[in-house]
C-alpha cells in the first residue's frame, strides 16, 4: 500500500512541478501588453470545487477504513495483552504485572483468526508497530500509560512477525523491538 | 515607515537566524551521517541533537517570520520596538538555555517533549527544568511579541476591519490591506497555540513541584503538546505567506494585490480550519474519541482548501503571461510556494486516518514537514532577508550568484526530500539513531540524504555571507 | 499588562485545583485486563430472585450478566459500593435485559444474609438483581482473578470492589475495579452485549481530566473537563483579542 501512496504522491509532485515551471516559463515570454490569464475568478471557482470533490471522495472512501474498530462485530481467537515499556514489549497471554514483568516468549498466533492486542504502557509513550516478513509495516497503535488500546487484526500470511517501538521513548527507542510467529 | 531601529533589530534577527540556521543545519547532516553508519554519535548525543535540532529549526523560522512582519508592518500602524527587542532579548536567553539543557545537560526528549518522558531523567537532573524554562522564556517573549503586534493592528483597525469582513459586501469603505488581515488570522492562531504551550507547562511545572501528589493524564498533554506544536510549525508558514501577500506583486513590478471577498472568506476560515487540524498527530491513539479524529482529518483536508485556492492560485494567477521583474527575492517566493504545494501533498496523504495507519512515525513524516520547511517557508524567508539586505544598496536587487544559489537549493533539497519520502515507503521508522539491519535500504539512504544536504548547505552558507555582509552594513548606518 | 493577569490567573486556577486533586494510576490497575475472554467459572449459586437457574452461567446463557463481588459484614467499601451502583446502573438496567449477580465471598454469608442485603437496598423486587451465595467461591474468584485478603485484626476482608462483564456464552469480557463512572460502567454494560470499544482508561483515583462522559440517558458523550482544557488556549485568545480590541478602540477614535 505504502508503495501505490508513494507514486500517488510523486505523479502530484511531478505534475505541481509542471504547473509552476509551464506558469513560470508563460511569464518569461510574456511581454507588456500580455493580460495575464482570462476570467480568473471563474477558473479559481472550479479549480476549487473540483479539489472540493476529489478531498470529499478521498474522505468518504479512506473514513470508513479507519483502523478503530476492524473486526468489531466479531470475538477474538485470541486476545495477546502487550505492555511496552523502556525498552522491551512484554507480550502475554494475561494482563502483566508491572511489577513482575511477567510475559511469553516464543509467541504463536493463529493464521486466518482474529487476534486482538490489547496495548498498555508502563511508562511513557510508545508505537506498537508490527512489520511483516517484508519489513512492510502492515498495522500499528500508541502504548499510552494509563490507557489500553486495542487493536484487532487477522494475519493472512505465515511466518516471522516483528514489532518495533514508533514512537521516540528515549534512549534505546531504536532497539526496543520484539516478534512473534503466525502459523 | 519604519524607523532606523527597527531595520537594524530586523537585520540583527536576520543574521542570528540565518547562524542559527547553518548550526542546526549541521546537527540535521549529523544525524543522517550517524544513520548512514559514516560516523558513530551514541544515541545519546544523536537524540540530544535530534532535540535541539527540532527546536531550533522551528524557533528560528517563527522568529523570521515575526520579524519579518513586525518590519513590513510599519507600512500600515507603528510597531513597539521594546516589544520587538524583548523577544530577542527572550529568543537569545532561550535559546542558550535550550542549549545548554541538551548539549551539556544531554536532555534527549525530543522537540515535542511528550509527556511523561521529560520526567524519565536520562540525563542531568537540572536539565529538565532549565529545559521547560527555556520553553517557558521563549514563549513569553513570544507571546507578548505577538499580543503587542495584534495590538497595534487593532490601535488602527477595527475587529471587523482587521479581520476585512467588510469586503466580503461590495465597495467596502475600508479597505484592509491582505498583509493585515492574513497577519491578523495568522498571529491569532500564533496567540491560542503558545496559550496552550503556557498550559501544558503549567501542567508540567505542577507535576515536577508536586513530588508525585500530581499526575497529568497522557492524552491530555499530547493533545495540547500538538494544539502547540503543530499550530506553530503551521503558523509560521503563514507570517512567511503574509510578506509574499506584501512583497511579490512589488518586488515583480506589479500592481499591489488587494483583498477581495474570497481572499478574506478563505483567510477567515482557514483560521478554524489551522486550529482544529492538530487533531491529526493522534490519529494512532486510539484513545482520543472518534470524533476528534474525524475531525482531525477533515479540518486538515479544508484546510487546503482555501490555501490552494486563493494563495496558490493568486500567485500563479500573477504569473501566468504576465511580464515579471523576475529577481531572486521573487524567484524564492514562486519556488517555495511550489515547495510549500508539494508538501501540503505528503500531508494530506498523511492526514487521511487510514493512510496513516502505515505511515505514521515512519520517514514519510519528517519527509512532508522537511518539504513544508526546506522548500517552503525557509524560501519564503530567505525571499525577505534577500529583498531587506538589498533594499538599502545603492543601486538595485543584485543577485549575485542566484542561479548558483538556487541550483544548489533545488538539487540539494529534492535529493534530501525523496531519500525521506522513498524511506516512508519503505516503512523505516523515524527518530531512530541507527537502522535496524532488516531496513537494506535505510543506511544508505541517510548517506545519500546526508550528501544532498550538504549542497543545501552551501546554498545557505552562500545567502548567510552575502546577506550577513549587508546586514552588518544596516546594522552600523547612521541613517 | 492584562497578558500578564491571564497568565498569572491561569497559573492560580490550576495550582489552586490541583491541590485539592489526586489523581494517580493505581498499582492494581493492571488487574482490570487479567482474564479478559476466558470463561468464567460455572459456579453453583443458591439465592434470592434467581429462579430456576442454579448456576452462574445458567443465568448467564439466558441474558447477559455483570458479576459483583461483596460481603454482607463488610464496614468499608461494599455498602456505598452497592448503593453508588444500583444507582448508576438505574437508566441502563430498565434500557436492557441484562442481570446482575451479587455474589458473597465470604464463607459465613448465608442465603438469608443475601436476602437481608437485597431488602436493605429495595433490591429485593428487582427481576434483574440476583443475590446468591456459592459453595465454590475459592474457584470462582480464581476464575476471575479476585483475591480477597483476610485481616484478622480487623475481622474483615481487604479486597477491591470488583464488578466482572460476563457475555452470553460466559465469557468475561470487561472488569472494572474500585468506584466508577457512569461512563465506564456504560463501557461494561457495552462489553456484555459485545460491543467493541478501540480503547479504555485504566482505573484512576481521579477521573478530572476525562474528555468526554458518556450519558447512558441520551446515548451521547457530553464534553468533559479535559475538553474543556483543550479549548481553554482558544477561549483565552478570544479574551485577548477582545480586550485589545477594546483598548485599541480609544486610540483609532482619537
Amino acid at each position: 500500500m505504502q508503495h501505490s501512496i508513494l507514486w500517488l504522491f510523486l505523479i502530484l509532485a511531478a505534475a505541481s512541478i509542471i504547473v509552476f515551471t509551464y506558469v513560470f516559463l508563460s511569464s518569461k515570454k510574456a511581454n507588456e501588453s500580455d493580460q495575464g490569464m482570462n476570467q480568473p475568478l471563474k477558473k479559481r471557482f472550479w479549480f476549487l470545487l473540483i479539489l472540493f470533490v476529489i478531498l470529499g471522495i478521498f474522505a468518504s472512501v479512506t473514513i470508513p477504513k479507519s483502523p478503530y474498530y476492524l473486526f468489531a462485530d466479531q470475538t477474538p481467537v485470541r486476545v495477546l495483552h502487550v505492555a511496552a515499556m523502556q525498552y522491551a514489549f512484554i507480550l502475554s497471554n494475561d494482563a502483566i504485572n508491572p511489577e513482575s514483568q511477567q510475559g511469553e516468549t516464543d509467541v504463536v498466533l493463529p493464521l486466518n483468526e482474529l487476534i486482538e492486542f490489547r496495548v498498555t504502557s508502563f511508562d511513557v509513550n510508545h508505537g506498537f508497530a508490527i512489520y511483516d516478513a517484508n519489513n512492510q509495516l502492515i498495522a500499528q497503535t500508541q502504548a499510552m500509560p494509563g490507557y489500553v488500546n486495542r487493536l484487532r487484526w487477522k494475519f493472512t500470511s505465515p511466518g516471522k512477525y516483528n514489532i518495533l517501538c514508533l514512537e521516540f521513548c528515549g534512549m534505546a527507542h531504536q532497539g526496543m523491538r520484539s516478534s512473534f510467529t503466525v502459523k | 515607515m519604519e524607523s532606523l531601529k527597527t531595520r537594524k533589530i530586523t537585520s540583527v534577527w536576520i543574521v542570528i537566524v540565518l547562524a542559527l540556521f547553518i548550526v542546526a543545519i549541521i546537527l540535521g547532516i549529523l544525524m543522517r551521517l550517524n544513520q548512514g553508519t559514516i560516523i558513530q554519535q551514541s544515541p545519546v548525543t544523536f537524540y540530544g541533537n535530534m532535540t535541539t535540532h527540532g527546536l531550533t529549526m522551528i524557533g528560528i523560522w517563527f522568529v523570521a517570520g515575526m520579524a519579518a512582519v513586525n518590519y513590513l508592518m510599519e507600512r500600515y500602524v507603528k510597531t513597539s520596538y521594546g516589544v520587538n527587542l524583548f523577544a530577542l532579548i527572550c529568543t537569545i536567553i532561550g535559546v542558550l538555555m535550550l542549549w545548554s539543557s541538551t548539549f551539556i545537560g544531554h536532555f534527549h526528549a525530543g522537540w515535542t517533549f511528550l509527556y511523561p518522558l521529560p520526567f524519565k531523567v536520562a540525563w542531568a537532573q537540572w536539565a529538565t527544568p532549565v529545559f521547560l524554562a527555556s520553553l517557558v522564556v521563549l514563549g513569553v517573549g513570544w507571546l507578548v511579541w505577538s499580543v503587542s503586534l495584534m495590538s497595534q493592528i487593532l490601535k488602527k483597525y477595527t475587529l471587523s476591519q482587521a479581520f476585512a469582513w467588510q469586503h466580503f459586501k461590495k465597495n467596502p469603505a475600508v479597505e484592509t490591506p491582505p498583509f493585515i488581515l492574513i497577519t491578523m488570522v495568522t498571529l491569532v492562531g500564533v496567540i491560542a497555540c503558545l496559550l496552550a504551550a503556557v498550559l501544558l507547562l503549567v501542567l508540567l511545572f505542577a507535576e515536577y513541584f508536586s513530588n508525585g501528589s500530581f499526575v497529568n493524564d497522557a492524552l491530555l498533554l499530547k493533545n495540547l503538546t500538538y494544539f502547540f506544536g503543530h499550530t506553530i510549525a503551521n503558523e509560521m508558514l503563514y507570517l512567511g505567506l503574509a510578506v509574499i501577500y506584501e512583497l511579490f506583486a512589488e518586488v515583480s513590478g506589479r500592481p499591489k494585490w488587494k483583498t477581495t471577498w474570497y481572499v478574506a472568506v478563505a483567510w477567515n476560515l482557514s483560521l478554524v480550519f489551522i486550529l482544529t487540524a492538530f487533531f491529526h498527530h493522534l490519529y494512532m491513539d486510539f484513545v482520543q474519541p472518534e470524533g476528534l479524529q474525524i475531525v482531525g482529518q477533515l479540518a486538515s483536508y479544508l484546510a487546503s482548501l482555501p490555501a490552494a485556492g486563493v494563495t496558490v492560485f493568486s500567485i500563479l494567477v500573477a504569473v501566468y503571461r504576465t511580464k515579471i521583474n523576475w529577481s531572486l527575492t521573487n524567484l524564492l517566493f514562486f519556488i517555495g510556494v511550489a515547495g510549500w504545494v508539494i508538501g501540503g501533498l505528503g500531508a494530506v496523504i498523511d492526514a487521511t486516518i487510514s493512510n496513516n495507519f502505515v505511515l505514521h512515525n515512519t520517514l514519510w513524516v519528517p519527509a512532508h514537514f522537511h518539504t513544508y520547511n526546506a522548500m517552503g517557508n525557509v524560501l519564503f524567508s530567505l525571499g525577505f532577508f534577500h529583498w531587506f539586505a538589498h533594499k538599502f544598496d545603492v543601486g538595485f536587487n543584485i543577485d549575485k550568484n542566484a542561479m548558483l544559489k538556487l541550483t544548489l537549493i533545488l538539487f540539494g533539497g529534492i535529493g534530501f526530500l525523496l531519500a525521506f519520502y522513498i524511506g516512508g515507503a519503505d516503512s523505516i521508522p523515524r527518530r531512530y539513531s541507527n537502522y535496524p539491519p532488516e531496513f537494506t535500504m535505510a543506511a544508505p539512504l541517510a548517506t545519500v540524504a546526508a550528501v544532498f544536504a550538504t549542497f543545501y548547505l552551501l546554498a545557505i552558507l552562500l545567502f548567510f555571507l552575502n546577506i550577513t555582509k549587508k546586514c552588518i552594513k544596516i546594522m552600523s548606518s547612521t541613517s | 499588562m492584562y497578558k500578564n493577569n491571564v497568565f498569572y490567573f491561569l497559573v492560580i486556577v490550576i495550582i489552586g485545583w490541583n491541590t485539592s486533586v489526586y489523581s494517580q494510576q493505581d498499582n492494581i490497575a493492571w488487574k482490570e485486563e487479567s482474564h479478559v475472554y476466558t470463561k468464567v467459572l460455572d459456579a453453583p449459586l443458591k439465592g434470592y430472585g434467581m429462579g430456576d437457574s442454579t448456576s452462574l452461567l445458567q443465568i448467564a446463557h439466558q441474558n447477559p450478566t455483570i458479576l459483583a463481588l461483596i460481603f454482607t459484614r463488610c464496614t468499608g467499601i461494599c455498602n456505598p459500593f452497592l448503593l453508588q451502583l444500583s444507582e448508576k446502573l438505574e437508566w441502563e438496567i430498565e434500557h436492557k435485559n441484562f442481570n446482575i449477580v451479587v455474589v458473597s465471598f465470604d464463607p459465613r454469608d448465608t442465603e438469608a444474609d443475601m436476602s437481608a442485603l437485597a431488602k436493605r437496598f429495595h433490591l429485593d423486587q428487582e427481576k434483574q438483581w440476583i443475590f446468591g451465595v456459592t459453595d465454590s467461591i475459592k474457584s470462582l474468584n480464581k476464575s476471575i482473578d479476585f483475591n480477597p485478603i483476610w485481616d484478622e485484626a480487623r475481622q474483615q476482608y481487604d479486597h477491591e470492589a470488583l464488578l466482572v462483564g460476563i457475555n452470553s456464552d460466559g465469557y468475561i469480557t470487561k472488569k472494572l475495579i474500585g468506584m466508577r463512572s457512569t461512563s465506564d460502567l456504560a463501557l461494561l454494560v457495552g462489553s456484555i452485549y459485545n460491543s467493541f470499544t478501540p480503547t479504555h482508561q485504566l482505573p484512576n483515583k481521579n477521573r478530572l481530566f476525562s474528555c468526554f462522559n458518556y450519558d447512558p440517558k441520551t446515548g451521547k458523550n457530553t464534553p468533559g473537563l479535559g475538553l474543556l482544557f483543550i479549548a481553554l488556549p482558544a477561549i483565552l485568545t478570544i479574551f485577548i483579542l477582545f480586550a485589545s480590541n477594546y483598548l485599541g478602540k480609544s486610540e483609532r477614535i482619537g
